[in-house]
C-alpha cells in the first residue's frame, strides 16, 4: 500500500503493517550528509518481535505491546480502550485537561496547518500516519462516536464513522509514541486547536485505563522514582557518593576544593538536577555548583527520596504519576524550608514542576520554582563571576531551544543574553526561539531504547534537528572548526548524544553537544584549565 | 405569518440559545492544568520575541505586567485577517480570506439592515435620495456590505470546495458533513448576490423584510429568491450551532483559556480554590496504580499502589 495514501479508516484494517519507512522517502539532508550511504539503517524487527509484539502500524515497536492471543483477550482490550475513553471526557476523571481536549475536539476545521509545521511529519517525506491531525481525527471520530449523545447513528450520516478493533488500538497505541509533545502544530493551528495535546490525553487513556506504558517511561520510569528516589534506580545513599566523586573531580579539573551543599536546612534555593547528568554528564552539576560557589549563591542539594531527581515522567502519559513526582519535590523544599526551587538544565521538569503541576500545588505546597537559566542570566549580568569571552573564541556555538522551557514556558532571552556574554562565536539556527523544532527526543524519546525505536527517532524524529545544526554550521561544516551544540536540557542532550553518533556527527564535522553552565565556566578566568574537555564526547 | 416565517424565527431562537449553550458549557468547565503555549502576546515587553514572566529572576515578588493593547492586536489580526493561515497555509487563506471576511460583512450587512428598519420606523428615510444624510449612508452601506460580503463568502466557499475536492491532503481528511457545510453557505450567499443583483437593487426589500420580521409583522409576498434565501439563512441558523462551524466561539477559548491562559496560582485565588474542589473529585481510573474510588488528592498523596507500601497516616 502506498503510505501516502493511508487514511484514517486504514487504521482498523488487519492487512498488516501500514506504513513502510525507507530512508529513500526521508527529506534528505545537507552536506556532509547528502549522500544516502551516510543514512543509519533501520532494523527491521526481527521475526519473533514481529511475532511477539504490537508493530503494524509503521514496522516499529516502541511500546512493545504483546500481542493478544486471542479474540477474547482483543475485545477486553477494546473495551477496556473505550472505558477509558469515557473517563477522559469525564469531568472527574479527567478535570486536568478536559477543557482543553474537548475545544479540540469540537473544532478543528481540517485546514491541514497544522502538518506545515510538524517536523515528523515532514521529514518522513510526508508519511499520512505522522500527519498531527491523523491521530486527532481518529480520536475526533472516537469521540464523536462514542462521547456525544446518538454519536454512532450522527457519524454514520456525517462521514466520521470509524472502525474499532483491536488493531486500531494497537497501531494508535503506538502512534501515540511517533510524536514529541513539542506543539509546534498548535502554534500555527488558526482555530487554536492542540494535536500535541491529543497525544498526551491518548497516552493517558493507555496508562490511567489500560495500564500500558513504555516502561522506561513508568515501571522504570515513574515508578523507580517514586520507590528508589531517581529514575535512574539512585538511591540516596548512591547519591551522596556521586556528589563526592564529583567534588574530587571538580577539585582535579579546576583545583577548586569545596563540599557541596547537601541537605542544608534554611538555604534560600533547593537545586534540582535531573539526575540522570550525575551519570551521563557530570560536568554539568559540577559546573553549576562551580558558579553557584563562586557567585556566593545560598543553595542546597537534597538527598531525600526524588529531591536529588527532578524528572518527571509522568508529563508525558500519565497526570497521577506527574502529580505523585511533583507533590514529592515539593515536600523535599517544604522541609528544607528554601525560599525557592531552581531547576537545572532539564527541560521537562522546568516545565512540569513550574507550569503543569502550578495549579495543583494549594497553600503551603505553592512553593515557587524559578529557572536556572533566569538565576544564570542574572549571575552572569551582575559581574560576579570573573569571565573572559575570548576563552571560548575558537568555538563556533548555536543555541538548541528545549520545548518544554521555551515555546511551553517563554524563557527566551537569559540563554542569549549569557550566550552573547560568553561564546563570540555564537549563532543562531532558523527558526529558533519559540519557534524552534523539537531535538527529536521529547515526551520520553530520549530514554525509549525499544527495539528498533531508537533507529526511527534518529532517523525521523531527529533528522529536523540534525538539519538545522548542519545548516547553522554549513559555512564551517569541516572537522578543523570546532564547533559547539548548547542544549540546555537533559533529555535534548541524550536524544542529540544519541542522534550525533547514529551520524558520527563529531567525528565527521566535529560538532560536541553539552550544556550552557559547562561554557559559562569554560569562560571563567579564576580556572586555569579549559572546562571543557573537547576529545571526550 | 406564513410558515416561513415561522421557521425563521424558531432559527434565530436555536442559533442564539445553542451558541450561548455552548459557550456556558465551555466556560462552566473545571480550569484545567495550564498548558500556555508561547507566544503570549499580552506578556508586556516580550510577547513579541515570546518571553514571559518567568524570564525575571523571583517573579513572584513583581507585578505581573500584562498588555491588553498587545492582545488586543494580535486579536484582531488573528480574526480579521486570519494571520495562522496567511502564515502557514497561503494556499488555504486564499480562500478562506474571502470567505471569513464574506461572513463578517454579512454581518455587517444584518446590522445595517436592522438600523435601517428602524431608521424607517422612526421616520427616516433610507436611500439615495433620503434627505438624511444617515439615511443615504446607511443606504450604502447596506448595499456595500450585501454585496462586497455575499460576492467574496461566494468566492471563497467555491474555493474551500474546489481545494477540498482537489488537494489529496484536504480531500482525504474530508467527510460528507463538510462538504454539506460548504454547499450550504455557498448556497447562503449564492441566493443573497443573485437577489441583490436582480430584484433587489437598492436593498429595499431586504430592508423591509427585516421591518417586518422585527416588528413581527408577516413578511407578505416577496419576489424569488429571497424566500428561498429566507429559507436557507433560516436553515444555516438553525443547523449551525451542532456544527463546528461555531467554532468563532471555541477560538475564544483555545486562545484565552489555553494557549494564552498564563495565570499563575497564588495563594488564596481563584484558581487554587477551584483546584482544591477539584482534588476532592473521585477518580474511577483503572490501572493498577491508581485506586480506583480515591479522590485526586488521595492518589496524589498515596504512592502505595506503586511503592506496595500503606500509606502513613
Ligand atoms: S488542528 Fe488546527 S491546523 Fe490542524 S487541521 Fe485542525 S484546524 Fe487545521
Ligand atoms: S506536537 Fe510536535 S511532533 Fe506532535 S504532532 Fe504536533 S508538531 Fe508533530
Amino acid at each position: 500500500m502506498s503510505s501516502k495514501k493511508v487514511k484514517v479508516t486504514d487504521m482498523s484494517n488487519n492487512k498488516g503493517q501500514l506504513t513502510e519507512l525507507n530512508p529513500a522517502d526521508f527529506l534528505p539532508l545537507p552536506p556532509p550528509y547528502d549522500k544516502l550511504e551516510l543514512e543509519p539503517k533501520m532494523k527491521p524487527l526481527t521475526p519473533d518481535q514481529k511475532q511477539r509484539y504490537e508493530c503494524d502500524l509503521d514496522g516499529i515497536a516502541a511500546v512493545m505491546i504483546p500481542r493478544p492471543k486471542s479474540d477474547e483477550e482483543k475485545k477486553i482490550l477494546v473495551d477496556k480502550f473505550l472505558s477509558g475513553l469515557t473517563k477522559l471526557f469525564n469531568k472527574e476523571d479527567n478535570w486536568t485537561f478536559i477543557q482543553a481536549l474537548l475545544l479540540t475536539m469540537e473544532y478543528c476545521a481540517k485546514c491541514q496547518t497544522c502538518s506545515t509545521a510538524c517536523p515528523i511529519f515532514e521529514e518522513s517525506g510526508g508519511k499520512e500516519i505522522y500527519r498531527p491531525s491523523y491521530r486527532a481525527d481518529i480520536m475526533r471520530r472516537l469521540y464523536k462516536k462514542y462521547i456525544k449523545p446518538g454519536g454512532k447513528v450522527f457519524t454514520k450520516l456525517t462521514g466520521d464513522d470509524i472502525d474499532v478493533n483491536w488493531e486500531m488500538i494497537a497501531r494508535l497505541a503506538e502512534l501515540t509514541y511517533r510524536c514529541t509533545l513539542c506543539r509546534r502544530c498548535a502554534q500555527t493551528c488558526p482555530i487554536g486547536a492542540d494535536n500535541g495535546l491529543v497525544t498526551h490525553e491518548l497516552r493517558k487513556i493507555f496508562s490511567q485505563e489500560m495500564g500500558i506504558a513504555v516502561k522506561q517511561l513508568h515501571e522504570v520510569g515513574s515508578v523507580q522514582h517514586i520507590q528508589k528516589g531517581s529514575s535512574t534506580g539512585m538511591t540516596p545513599l548512591a547519591f551522596k557518593d556521586n556528589v563526592e566523586f564529583m567534588e574530587d573531580e571538580v577539585k582535579e579539573r579546576t583545583g577548586m576544593d569545596f563540599k557541596w551543599p547537601i541537605d542544608k536546612v534554611g538555604a534560600d534555593v533547593l537545586l534540582l538536577h535531573n539526575a540522570g547528568e550525575f551519570l551521563a554528564w557530570p560536568e554539568n552539576p559540577e559546573a553549576f555548583a562551580i558558579i553557584l560557589e563562586a557567585a556566593g549563591i545560598s543553595y542546597t542539594l537534597s538527598s531525600d527520596l526524588l529531591g536529588y531527581d527532578g524528572v518527571n515522567y509522568g508529563l508525558w502519559y500519565d497526570d497521577v504519576q506527574l502529580a505523585r513526582v511533583a507533590l514529592k519535590h515539593i515536600e523535599t523544599a517544604k522541609k528544607l524550608g528554601v525560599r525557592k526551587i531552581v531547576l537545572g538544565e532539564c527541560g521537562h521538569s522546568h516545565k512540569a514542576l513550574t507550569v503543569i503541576a502550578d495549579r495543583i500545588l494549594t497553600g503551603d505546597y505553592n512553593i515557587p520554582r524559578e529557572s536556572s537559566l533566569t538565576l544564570l542570566a542574572d549571575i552572569v549580568k551582575s559581574g560576579r563571576l570573573k569571565l573572559d569571552k575570548s576563552r571560548n573564541e575558537d568555538i563556533y556555538v548555536t543555541l538548541h531551544d528545549p520545548c518544554n522551557v521555551v515555546r511551553l514556558m517563554g524563557i527566551v532571552k537569559p540563554q542569549r543574553e549569557i550566550l552573547r556574554a560568553i561564546a563570540p562565536k555564537f549563532r543562531e539556527m532558523t527558526p529558533h526561539g519559540v519557534e524552534n523544532y523539537c531535538c527529536g527526543g521529547g515526551s520520553g524519546f530520549a530514554i525509549m531504547p525499544n527495539t528498533n525505536f531508537p533507529d526511527w527517532r534518529h532517523s525521523v524524529a531527529g533528522r529536523k534537528k540534525l538539519r538545522q545544526v548542519l545548516d547553522v554550521f554549513q559555512d564551517v561544516i569541516g572537522p578543523e572548526h570546532k564547533k559547539y551544540v548548547c542544549a540546555p536540557c537533559s533529555n535534548c542532550k541524550g536524544q542529540i548524544r544519541e542522534l550525533f553518533s547514529a551520524y558520527g556527527v563529531f567525528e565527521r564535522c566535529n560538532i560536541l553537544y553539552g550544556g550552557l553552565v559547562e561554557l559559562i565556566v569554560n569562560a571563567m578566568t579564576d580556572i586555569e584549565k579549559p572546562f571543557l574537555e573537547w576529545d571526550w564526547h | 405569518m406564513g410558515a416561513l416565517q415561522y421557521f425563521f424565527y424558531l432559527s434565530v431562537a436555536v442559533l442564539l440559545l445553542g451558541l450561548l449553550y455552548k459557550a456556558i458549557k465551555i466556560a462552566r468547565m473545571p480550569i484545567h492544568l495550564r498548558w500556555d503555549l508561547y507566544p503570549i502576546p499580552h506578556e508586556k515587553g516580550k510577547g513579541h520575541y515570546g518571553g514571559s514572566y518567568f524570564e525575571e529572576l523571583d517573579w513572584w515578588t513583581k507585578p505581573l505586567k500584562v498588555s491588553l493593547v498587545s492582545e488586543v492586536k494580535e486579536m484582531s489580526k488573528e480574526i480579521l485577517l486570519i494571520q495562522s493561515l496567511f502564515h502557514h497555509n497561503r494556499f488555504l487563506w486564499l480562500s478562506s480570506f474571502p470567505f471569513h471576511f464574506g461572513l463578517y460583512l454579512l454581518v455587517g450587512f444584518l446590522f445595517f439592515l436592522l438600523l435601517g428598519a428602524i431608521l424607517n420606523l422612526s421616520g427616516i428615510v433610507i436611500g439615495v435620495s433620503s434627505e438624511s444624510a444617515v439615511g443615504v449612508a446607511v443606504h450604502y452601506l447596506t448595499l456595500l456590505s450585501g454585496l462586497a460580503g455575499a460576492a467574496l463568502g461566494t468566492l471563497g466557499a467555491i474555493g474551500l470546495i474546489l481545494s477540498r475536492v482537489f488537494k489529496g491532503e484536504l480531500r482525504r481528511f474530508s467527510v460528507k458533513a463538510d462538504f454539506f457545510n460548504l454547499a450550504l453557505l455557498l448556497a447562503v450567499f449564492a441566493t443573497l448576490l443573485i437577489s441583490l443583483v436582480t430584484v433587489d437593487r437598492d436593498g429595499a426589500i431586504h430592508r423591509a423584510l427585516a421591518g417586518n420580521l422585527i416588528t413581527l409583522k408577516p413578511t407578505g409576498e416577496m419576489p424569488s429568491p429571497i424566500p428561498l434565501e429566507l429559507f436557507l439563512a433560516g436553515f444555516f441558523f438553525l443547523y449551525l450551532p451542532f456544527t463546528h462551524m461555531t467554532h468563532f466561539i471555541g477560538k475564544y477559548f483555545t486562545y484565552h483559556k489555553v494557549r494564552w491562559e498564563d495565570h499563575p496560582n497564588l495563594k488564596g485565588s481563584k484558581i487554587e480554590k477551584a483546584v482544591t474542589e477539584y482534588l476532592g473529585y473521585k477518580l474511577s481510573w483503572a490501572a493498577p496504580h491508581i485506586k480506583a474510588g480515591s479522590t485526586w488528592a488521595e492518589a496524589a498523596t498515596d504512592t502505595s499502589p506503586v511503592t506496595g507500601e500503606e500509606k502513613k497516616k
